[in-house]
């Protein structure tokens, strides 16, 4: 199998007021394509950031980030923007639909970004799409009227009609209740196997870790080590619960 | 690409639904331009109307006049100032260049001035009358008609006018104790006055009139006819022109009265309005205004104007009275006794039952007024046909004195009871020229014959008219109608011989474009291009020295011209007003929706929106608020002008027939009201977006990551 993300001894550092916060210290990691990778790591590990840089939108203070074979440090904002649109989908832990707009149009505004289908073809492709995450029935509602497992079955057919090489999730489950969550890895996990994509997601939930081919430890801005998601889990297990998870899920 | 254009105005649209803010900026923007476009296009038909009525009764569309004039022309009077200007000395070779530039149909002459015409005494001429009657009674006729009249009837008329005499010495006793009681008139009530009235009040005064007529009629003069105040001033203005070129230019000029003055005579026309509501006997003019105010729908009975009106003309019968010899009193008399079934003998009270109006009477009593009692006086102090004597002074007490006929009187189609259309007089260039002390062509034949025979040295015309006026000369002038100069009288039947002479003289064209004028108007055949014309004229004033500079009707007509503007100027403030409030409230709610979406800009970046997509997105939707509602502005605007203009807006009084250029103005939607509004709409929008635009443009995809709060 061949590298689809190429990380190598990056370092992200933010400036926080006068002092510098590093969120990754010299992180390594390589993907390979077709993978289902989960990152894990409690909250303030740097898994954020890692998704970020891997997602083009930062970039690594130093180091070397490779996206499907480009070096993403010497590309220019439009040229990340175009690397995004094409190679890359997003799923957000909040779903972030554009509320104005119907479920078709949603999904639909990735390929009038791209511009390189027409309408019938738009329609045929969104339409897959829908009928694949089960929401065919719900082309016109808008996301206010669907409930929150809809909404992110909307979100995953908006990542994936471009076709992408990568879909990034960052903690895709954090806001479902833990059937929903399921019920969407499983979606995502069986769109995994059926078209390759590649899918690289964030948590820290060990229930959604088992989905994983692989589980990326990371810890303190470092890469702790790749595991299988039995290691994980009884890592996770011997570690405890997590105390920031409690919080969050109440939060949320 | 337009797939995303229509999917970019579909999210603007959904989002102005979203946010009842924006209904608050989009009424704002609706009533800008709907007044906008509503007043904006009003003031453009006033400008249009204004123009048509400028343009046709004196400006032209484009006025010359010297370009070393230290004055502004101003053709309407500037703050009741008239403007000095320096004469055109060379007319034919600027008129030969102006009508050579292209769109220049015509080139009219003209020079404008004031007079004031005073009115004859009544006493004057009545001792006139008397003392041409003694003097045919006792063999040495000097008035020609009254040669051949058989001694009974002279008697007969001598009586008649004393009749007249005592009449106007009645009113003018009553004259003189309304001025004690009031202590105002001191002149009427100076004890010498009062005392040459108590002896003419004397019948004895008038038992031995005959005894010594001369000596009698002397005293008449000297003593009594200084008393009487009728002498009213009549402020003349008057443009001096070619009559026969200006007539042709102004076609909306008609003829009222009389005829047009002669092609290349010596004339004088009235504007009619002028003539009727200043020359006119007040009374008949009274009468007049209500029987028109009545075709309009008003009431004595309710209208507190009409009310006055009757009230005057039932209590100052005074100016009827003093125009009524022994003879007319008797007739007239005796027939409004019969027809007010009256045995009241006092003229003054009849008359003044006559002028009793009511709602119910008023047409069979105007109708009697005109049969009855007009024949017996006469109704206008100038009549077509009077020679008006026009005089004018100097500084340095130089008189120049110019007799003119009456041909007629005029007014401008549409604007017949406009004031400011109806205050200028015409008068013929030859004749202006001379007032003005210009050498005439005529004139200077005469002068080259003199100088023949005397030797004398020609003086330039400039260095003359320096010598003769002083450096500002100010030309006043007087004229008196009617009335015969006694210095005219007694200059001998040579004079009046040249002067009859000179009423009758046909002038050629050479003759009127040969000579002075002070400024002239200039006709387009496309007026839309003015100012291209006004340009042309100008540069070729300077090639060929011309020294003459062109003006648009607009800045010609003085401070008149410039009201448009200055409602134009309030109309932009009003509406601009309204506009920043728009803006301002539209900048912060730009803002706080784009602080709002940060995250929907982050994730349309994050899932490969470029920055341009994002400002693109933001400023449509002000684009499509401002011109949604500025579109609805614009039609609401239109409709309401629609609406006027299928019954026009009747002006208010006479002073706006000129401004309305008619009795109604009819809008017309003009397209400038239309484009600055929507150039205007999108400053606004525009404006207003820009900096919240750039601030979502500049939203990092990072923001998608962020939780939702």
């Amino acid at each position: 199998m061949s590298a689809i993300v190429t990380i190598t001894d990056v370092v992200k550092e933010y400036s926080l007021g006068a002092t510098v916060v590093q969120a990754l210290r010299g992180v390594s990691l390589t993907v390979d394509k077709g993978e289902f990778i989960s990152i894990a790591g409690p909250s303030g590990s740097g898994k954020t950031t890692l998704l970020n840089l891997i997602g083009c939108v930062d970039t690594a203070t130093r180091g070397v980030v490779e996206v499907a074979g480009k070096n993403t440090a010497n590309m220019s904002e439009r040229e990340l923007t175009n690397l995004r649109l094409n190679t890359i989908g997003f799923i957000f832990q909040s779903f972030n639909l554009v509320s104005v707009l119907t479920v078709f149009q949603n999904v639909e505004f990735p390929l009038l970004l791209q511009n390189k289908l027409n309408a019938k073809e738009r329609k045929e492709r969104v339409e897959s799409l829908l009928e694949q995450v089960g929401l065919l029935t719900h082309l016109k509602h808008r996301p206010n009227e669907l409930s929150g497992g809809q909404r992110q079955r909307v979100a995953i057919a908006r990542a994936l009609v471009t076709d992408p090489l990568i879909v990034l999730a960052d903690e895709p489950t954090a806001n479902l209740d833990s059937e929903t969550g399921q019920a969407i890895l499983d979606l995502m996990r069986s769109l995994n196997q059926k078209k390759g994509t590649t899918f690289i997601f964030s948590t820290h939930d060990h229930r959604v870790m088992r989905y994983a081919n692989a589980v990326v430890r990371i810890a303190d801005g470092k890469v702790k080590g790749r595991e299988s998601p039995q290691e994980a889990v009884a890592h996770e297990m011997e570690l405890g619960p997590d105390p920031t998870l409690s919080t969050e899920v109440r939060a949320s | 690409m337009i797939d995303r254009g229509v999917l970019l105005v579909r999210i603007a649209v959904r989002n102005l639904l979203a946010s009842p803010i924006n209904l608050l900026i989009g009424g704002l923007i609706l009533l800008g331009t709907l007044v906008f476009v509503l007043l904006g296009g009003l003031l453009d038909s006033l400008n249009q109307a204004m123009q048509r009525s400028v343009v046709g009764s004196l400006a032209g569309h484009i006025q010359i006049y010297s370009a070393s004039s230290k004055d502004e022309l101003a053709l309407f009077g500037q703050m009741g100032n008239f403007p000095d200007l320096p004469a055109i000395n060379d007319f034919p070779k600027i008129q030969d260049a102006l009508t050579k530039v292209e769109n220049v149909k015509m080139v009219v002459p003209m020079g404008i001035s004031a007079a004031i015409i005073t009115s004859g005494n009544i006493v004057d001429v009545t001792l006139e009358k008397l003392r041409n009657l003694y003097k045919a009674r006792d063999g040495q006729p000097s008035d020609p008609k009254l040669s051949g009249v058989p001694r009974e009837e002279l008697v007969l008329r001598i009586e008649s006018e004393i009749a007249h005499l005592r009449q106007i010495i009645k009113v003018l006793r009553g004259d003189v104790e309304k001025a004690m009681a009031d202590m105002v008139n001191t002149k009427s009530v100076e004890p010498r006055n009062v005392e040459a009235l108590a002896r003419v009040e004397q019948p004895a005064f008038w038992a031995d009139f005959d005894q010594a007529p001369y000596e009698n009629l002397e005293f008449l003069e000297n003593r009594i006819a200084p008393i009487v105040t009728d002498t009213s001033l009549v402020f003349l203005r008057y443009v001096g022109t070619d009559l026969d070129k200006f007539q042709k230019s102004f076609d909306r000029m008609r003829i009222i009265k009389g005829s047009p003055v002669p092609q290349g005579q010596r004339g004088f026309l009235i504007a009619d309005l002028m003539h009727e509501d200043q020359m006119k006997l007040k009374t008949a003019r009274r009468l007049d205004k209500v029987k028109d105010a009545r075709l309009n729908g008003r009431l004595i009975a309710t209208d507190d104007e009409l009310k006055r009106f009757v009230k005057e003309n039932r209590h100052q019968t005074r100016e009827l009275v003093l125009q009524l010899d022994g003879l007319k009193t008797a007739a007239l008399v005796k027939s409004l006794q019969a027809l007010l079934a009256t045995k009241e003998t006092s003229i003054d009270v009849l008359l003044s039952q006559l002028l009793d109006t009511t709602d119910e009477n008023f047409e069979e009593r105007y109708a009697q007024f005109y049969e009855l009692v007009v024949p017996q006086v006469q109704l206008y102090r100038v009549k077509v046909g009077d020679m008006l004597t026009i005089k004018a002074f100097t500084k340095s007490g130089y008189v120049q004195n110019v007799n003119v006929k009456v041909y007629g009187t005029f007014a401008f189609t549409g604007l017949e009871k406009s004031p400011l259309a109806g205050a200028t007089n015409l008068m013929d260039l030859m004749s202006f020229r001379e007032l003005f002390g210009y050498l005439t062509s005529d004139k200077a034949e005469e002068l080259k014959e003199i100088q023949r025979a005397t030797g004398a040295k020609a003086v330039s015309r400039e260095n003359a008219e320096a010598e003769l006026f002083g450096e500002d000369a100010e030309v006043v002038a007087e004229a008196t109608p009617g009335v015969i100069d006694p210095d005219a009288a007694l200059a001998g039947t040579g004079r009046k011989l040249r002067e009859e002479d000179l009423i009758r003289r046909v002038y050629t064209q050479q003759h009127l474009d040969d000579g002075v004028v002070l400024h002239a108007a200039v006709m387009l055949e496309d007026p839309s291009r003015i100012d291209e014309a006004i340009a042309r004229i100008n540069q070729v004033s300077q090639e060929q020295h011309l020294g003459i500079q062109a003006v648009s009707w607009q800045k010609a007509s003085g401070i008149l011209g410039q009201i448009i503007n200055v409602f134009r100027a309030l109309l932009f403030v009003a509406v601009g007003i309204i506009f920043i409030a728009a803006m301002l409230i539209m900048y912060l709610s730009v803002l706080m929706a784009t602080l709002q979406r940060t995250q929907l800009f982050g994730t349309m970046r994050a899932i490969g929106a470029q920055r341009g997509l994002i400002l693109s997105m933001v400023l449509i939707e002000s684009l499509v608020l401002g011109l949604l509602f500025g579109g609805l502005g614009m039609l609401a605007g239109w409709g309401v002008l629609a609406a006027i203009a299928t019954t026009g807006i009747a002006a208010p009084n006479d002073v706006m027939y000129f401004f309305f250029s008619g009795p109604r103005l009819i809008p017309q939607l003009s397209t400038w009201p239309l484009v600055v509004a929507l150039v205007i709409i999108l400053v606004v929008t525009i404006g207003s977006t820009l900096l919240p635009a750039l601030m979502a443009m500049r939203v990092s995809p990072l923001r998608a990551m962020q939780a939702d709060e």
